[in-house]
């Protein structure tokens, strides 16, 4: 097993660097192939760990992390002073001073630096899946970009980099370790953002860069905090093993800080709006399938000792008000992209709180989330890249035409909005698990139960609201003709399209084997008890939580099956007949309606900033 | 088996049931304005003269979008009736409103488009409150399926009267009476994402309309728990309440729909859930 | 189960005024009312033609409604009826003979029923309406055509399509 863990650090390493100077063709089939072996090896790797794997590196490897973590902080401070952005260089001096002080309180470590368990083995399936296809559809889409093909290699080279990097986040167990590879995932996110170079771009990297910045701080602070209370060393499994002494609270909440600032809750939403400027394949990748799930990863990871804490309360308290405040910003986006940049912040919000309450079946919730989420926004993501591509759209008002253009693209935009939305769909399950455990939450935690199941009811509903109004135009279409010519995207495009909405369809139809056979012993193991299934008759049981299966097979033949053949189905020797308008003739063209939120926008960035304020206030008293 | 045998005879006769409620209901309307109104019969007539006509449509994904909107309708009622799940019983009645709207949205017709945006917007009037009604009921009963509820012994209504007055103000958006019926609003958007269809494929959505009265006055029966007299007696009570409503009220914009829903409606459920939760 | 008998139990109506007064207007909506009380025959006043029986028809047809008469004519599903309420839908009544009415409605849809009076009483309505019905479970569902004004429905892709049937005169007529 070590070879392969190690490679899959390794291959995609070696296929960056390649890529910066191989010839296209050789390059586009180094691509093809690296992705295919990366999703195989995170597949063997999921299905056969069994238990734990921690191993360690030799100890010149710590002083090289050293090293690289102050080359990257000499290169942050340089990128702030060319671009004269006094919060980069503001962060970079922090980062830089804590930097250097951890590393001299730096205890000698004993224990190994590297640990997967199935966790672990879970995200590097989605990354590397994910961002297998993400890569290839990123051949076609940077082939058309307007810059130099030295830039485009460049460009694949970062996507494979970053592929590696957050193989190495997900499985770091030395805090230090992980804060390198945080700030490199923040690096490449900020390389990736600027890529085309232009004003707008430039501004919203830097944004991004400090405000992922002052996630780092929280790292090294936290990891300052486990030294100078004298845990030991600053790795993810003693920091659980010490659960229960005093003090723990403050570096807990100072990583549940850094997480909810990559995962882009209020007040830090800023920079995933500002990152929708980037190519498409950067926001399908970075910001809605791997780089952001790293948010809830972090609280999965931290979940048994959050567990009951004020901390976790807090953390409840504030991704449930901000699956609010995003579902209800997103209403009045026009732009496709950043409403999907806002609906990703709502899920993520969603997920967090799950992994914050910490229960078997949240648990559970909270990893169903994540794999479906993750498909269905990158199916998504990428659906507008091609909107942006071949139909030049960027506006969701503009797409009132698509529905008679482009049948292929509108009806799998459909599809993936329904898949995040709808029974028998995967978010769904996971958002009904997650109502239903709120419920039980309340049982204990009263107001704080009664608080949340009403954020995530008033929060659902918006979310719904806000998928029907655009998909609403994605549809529309003439009755001239019924037969439906699917318009040609591209070998690359239609192909990625296919295989994604494949992976979803048949990750429906096995659900209940998912489920038994791979979200539930991953929660078993993050929570370090047994989560119980049990298949009883037509029912599947989680916990406590009963799972009828007959409504879900057949809610999948009424939905998506539905949607698939309204668009083939056609009525014979029955007149068409003109809309009703009247009587009169007239061509008109439809936009969609739209809620105006600049007042309540200065109301949800305060509360935001009072919530992460209470966050460190409950980890002090 | 025999406590299968009703749910599912209520099941298959249900579009039936649905019929001669809103038969009855419109002679009640007549009534009501001194007038004599149609016979009890009136809705099967409706429907054997729709059978009857030269079939047109706008396009075939419409027409099917609608039929599918009367199946699921139909299933959502069937989960309900065999008492499963009440929060999924909401989201399959949430998905059947979306084929709907699909189909209000898929046509190039002004007015059914705008009929699909106020059904959309008239979602998120009642659906948080809905849910919100759901989690109380488990609060109670401990469990979320409907069975659990159609059988306890006290019923739940004397634990849950605000949460009544909200289902009670939440039905005329759920089943497009006024005050809250922008969304087939006659008069405004000539009846909303329904304008399009005609004849046999008018039937689906007219039969769907049927279906969702059955679908609401069962959620009202789900507050009598065991008691079969108490439930007929809400339903009835129900009944003539939404009916009086109806006659007395004139329609309000979605706006205000939006702003007494989300905050009369909701607190009222809000303040039952918090009373549920701390008792 | 012969379905033709129960086009008279529910047959569903649609008003439309072709430039008229509103005298007759109001005389029909008056049939709505408790006085006169329609639905007990089972009629609705629908908006829609799509879903309409009988198409009421007031007014003498001006030149600006009747491609508006006709489109809405043809969105009616067969079988339908015809009735013609009032002097100036039948003949022109009062403005027969101007210059921008075409002197009644049978100059473009076919009429079933010739409701006369200016302001018919609503007793002549419902008696012109029942009229209709005897001759509404006599119709087929073969396709009835307008007059004048009107486009061939083409046939392609078995389908008839039916669609923007009123022929335009004027291209700038709007």
């Amino acid at each position: 097993m070590y070879p392969l863990i190690t490679s899959l650090f390794l291959v995609p390493v070696i296929v960056s660097g390649l890529l910066l100077i191989l010839p296209k063709t050789v390059a586009r089939i180094l691509v093809i192939t690296s992705s295919l072996v990366l999703a195989a090896l995170s597949l063997y790797v999921f299905i056969n760990l069994d238990g734990v794997l921690y191993f360690g590196v030799p100890h010149y490897v710590n002083d090289l992390v050293a090293v690289a973590d102050i080359v990257l902080l000499v290169y942050f401070g340089w990128i702030a002073l060319r671009r004269r952005s006094w919060l980069v260089g503001l962060m970079t001096v922090l980062q830089f001073g804590g930097l250097l002080y951890v590393l001299k309180i730096l205890p000698a470590d004993h224990s190994l630096q590297f640990m997967v368990d199935k966790l672990s083995a879970f995200m590097f399936l989605l990354i590397n899946v994910i961002s297998g296809i993400i890569a290839i559809y990123s051949l076609r889409y940077i082939d058309e970009e307007h810059c130099s093909s030295f830039r485009k290699k460049h460009f694949l080279s970062i996507l494979f980099w970053f592929i590696a990097v957050m193989n190495l986040v997900v499985s770091s167990n030395n805090l230090e370790y992980f804060f390198l590879f945080f700030e490199l995932t923040t690096l490449a996110s900020f390389l990736l953002i600027g890529f085309r170079k232009d004003e707008l771009s430039v501004k919203n990297a830097l944004t991004a860069l400090w405000m992922n910045q002052v996630g780092g701080v929280a790292i090294l602070a936290a990891i300052f905090f486990i030294i100078y209370n004298g845990y030991g060393e600053a790795t993810f499994s003693n920091l659980l093993a010490h659960a229960s002494a005093s003090g723990i609270l403050l570096p807990l909440a100072l990583l549940s800080v850094a997480a909810l600032i990559k995962g882009a809750q209020l007040p830090f939403s800023k920079w995933l709006l500002g990152a929708m400027v980037a190519p498409t394949p950067v926001s399908a990748l970075l910001h809605s399938s791997t780089m952001v799930k790293i948010a809830p990863f972090i609280i999965l990871r931290l979940s048994p000792a959050l567990k009951d804490t004020p901390v976790a309360t807090v953390v409840i308290a504030l991704t449930g008000f901000v699956f609010v405040a995003a579902a209800i910003s997103a209403l009045s986006q026009d732009n496709f992209k950043r409403i999907l940049a806002y609906s990703t912040i709502a899920l993520l919000a969603l997920m967090i709180m799950m992994a914050a309450v910490g229960t078997p079946v949240t648990i559970v919730a909270a990893l169903v989330l994540i794999l479906f989420h993750g498909m269905s926004k990158c199916l998504l993501f990428l659906n507008a890249g091609i909107l942006e591509r071949v139909f030049h759209l960027k506006q969701s008002s503009d797409m009132d035409r698509l529905g008679e253009s482009g049948p292929f693209t509108s009806l799998v935009i459909t599809i993936g909005f329904m898949s995040l939305l709808l029974p028998p769909f995967g978010a769904f399950i996971g958002k009904w698990l997650s109502i239903e455990t709120l419920g039980a939450l309340a049982t204990d935690k009263k107001l704080l139960g009664a608080l949340v199941i009403v954020a995530v009811a008033g929060g659902g509903a918006v979310l719904s609201l806000l998928y029907f109004k655009v998909m609403g135009l994605l549809i529309a279409r003439t009755g001239d003709h019924d037969k439906i010519r699917f318009e040609k995207t591209g070998l690359v495009y239609a192909g990625t399209m296919y295989v994604l909405l494949g992976l979803i369809i048949l990750s429906v139809l096995g659900l209940p084997l998912l489920l038994t056979g791979y979200f539930v012993p991953v929660a078993s193991q993050t929570l370090g008890m047994p989560v119980a299934v049990v298949m009883d008759g037509w029912n599947m049981h989680i916990g406590a939580m009963k799972l009828p299966m007959v409504p879900l097979l057949i809610a999948l033949f009424l939905l998506p099956v539905t949607i698939i053949t309204a668009l083939f189905i056609r009525f014979k020797n029955v007149d068409r007949v003109k809309e009703y308008m009247c009587g009169e003739k007239i061509n008109y063209s439809f936009s969609s309606f739209y809620f105006s939120t600049d007042r309540a926008t200065p109301y949800f960035t305060t509360t935001g900033i009072l919530f992460f304020v209470a966050l460190i206030v409950a980890a002090l008293i | 088996m025999n406590d299968l045998l009703i749910p599912v005879l209520l099941i298959l006769l249900a579009p039936l049931i649905g019929g001669l409620v809103y038969g009855f209901e419109r002679i009640i309307k007549a009534r009501m304005q001194r007038r004599i109104g149609p016979p009890l019969l009136q809705p099967f007539y409706d429907f054997l003269k729709l059978a009857d006509k030269r079939k047109m449509i706008v396009h075939s994904a419409h027409a099917f979008l609608g039929i599918m909107h009367f199946v699921s309708l139909w299933f959502a009622l069937a989960v309900l009736l065999l008492g499963g799940d009440l929060i999924l019983v909401i989201f399959l009645h949430l998905l059947s409103t979306s084929l709907i709207i699909l189909a209000g949205y898929s046509t190039r017709s002004i007015f059914s488009h705008l009929g699909a945006n106020r059904t959309a917007i008239s979602i998120l009037a009642y659906e948080p409150v809905l849910i919100i009604i759901a989690v109380s009921i488990f609060m109670l009963t401990g469990s979320f399926d409907a069975s659990a509820a159609f059988n306890w012994d006290q019923p739940l209504l004397y634990k849950m009267p605000l949460a009544f007055i909200a289902l009670l103000l939440v039905l005329p958006i759920k089943l497009k009476k006024s005050p809250f019926d922008v969304a087939e609003a006659h008069q405004e958007v000539t009846g909303g994402v329904e304008i399009e269809f005609s004849g046999i494929f008018f039937e689906a959505v007219y039969t769907a309309k049927w279906l969702d009265y059955v679908f609401c006055y069962t959620l009202v029966f789900l507050f009598a728990g065991n008691n079969i007299l108490l439930g007929i007696g809400l339903m009835v009570f129900t009944f003539f309440y939404l009916n009086a409503l109806d006659n007395s009220s004139a329609r309000v914009n979605y706006k205000q729909m939006l702003r007494f829903s989300l905050t009369v409606s909701f607190s009222l459920a809000f303040i039952n859930l918090l009373i549920n939760i701390f008792t | 189960m012969n379905l033709a008998s129960y086009r008279k139990k529910s047959p569903w109506i649609l008003h439309y005024n072709a430039g008229g007064c509103n005298g007759c207007d109001i005389e029909i909506l008056a049939c709505l009312g408790p006085k006169y009380d329609i639905e007990r025959f089972g009629m609705i006043n629908t908006g829609n033609p799509k879903q309409s029986d009988i198409l009421l028809v007031t007014g003498p047809v001006t030149k600006r409604s009747r491609e508006r008469l006709v489109e809405i004519y043809a969105q009616m599903p067969e079988p339908k009826v015809v009735v013609s309420c009032g002097a100036c839908a039948c003949t022109g009544g009062v403005f027969r003979g101007m210059y921008n009415c075409e002197g009644g409605v049978d100059q473009y849809i076919p009429v079933d029923v010739y409701v006369c009076g200016c302001g018919t009483r609503p007793e002549q309505i419902i008696d012109g309406v029942v009229q209709a019905l005897g001759i509404l479970e006599q119709k087929t569902k073969a396709m009835e055509v307008s007059v004048r004004l009107q486009k061939e429905p083409l046939k392609e892709e078995g389908q008839i399509n039916r669609r923007n049937i009123a022929d335009q005169i004027k291209p700038a007529l709007s």
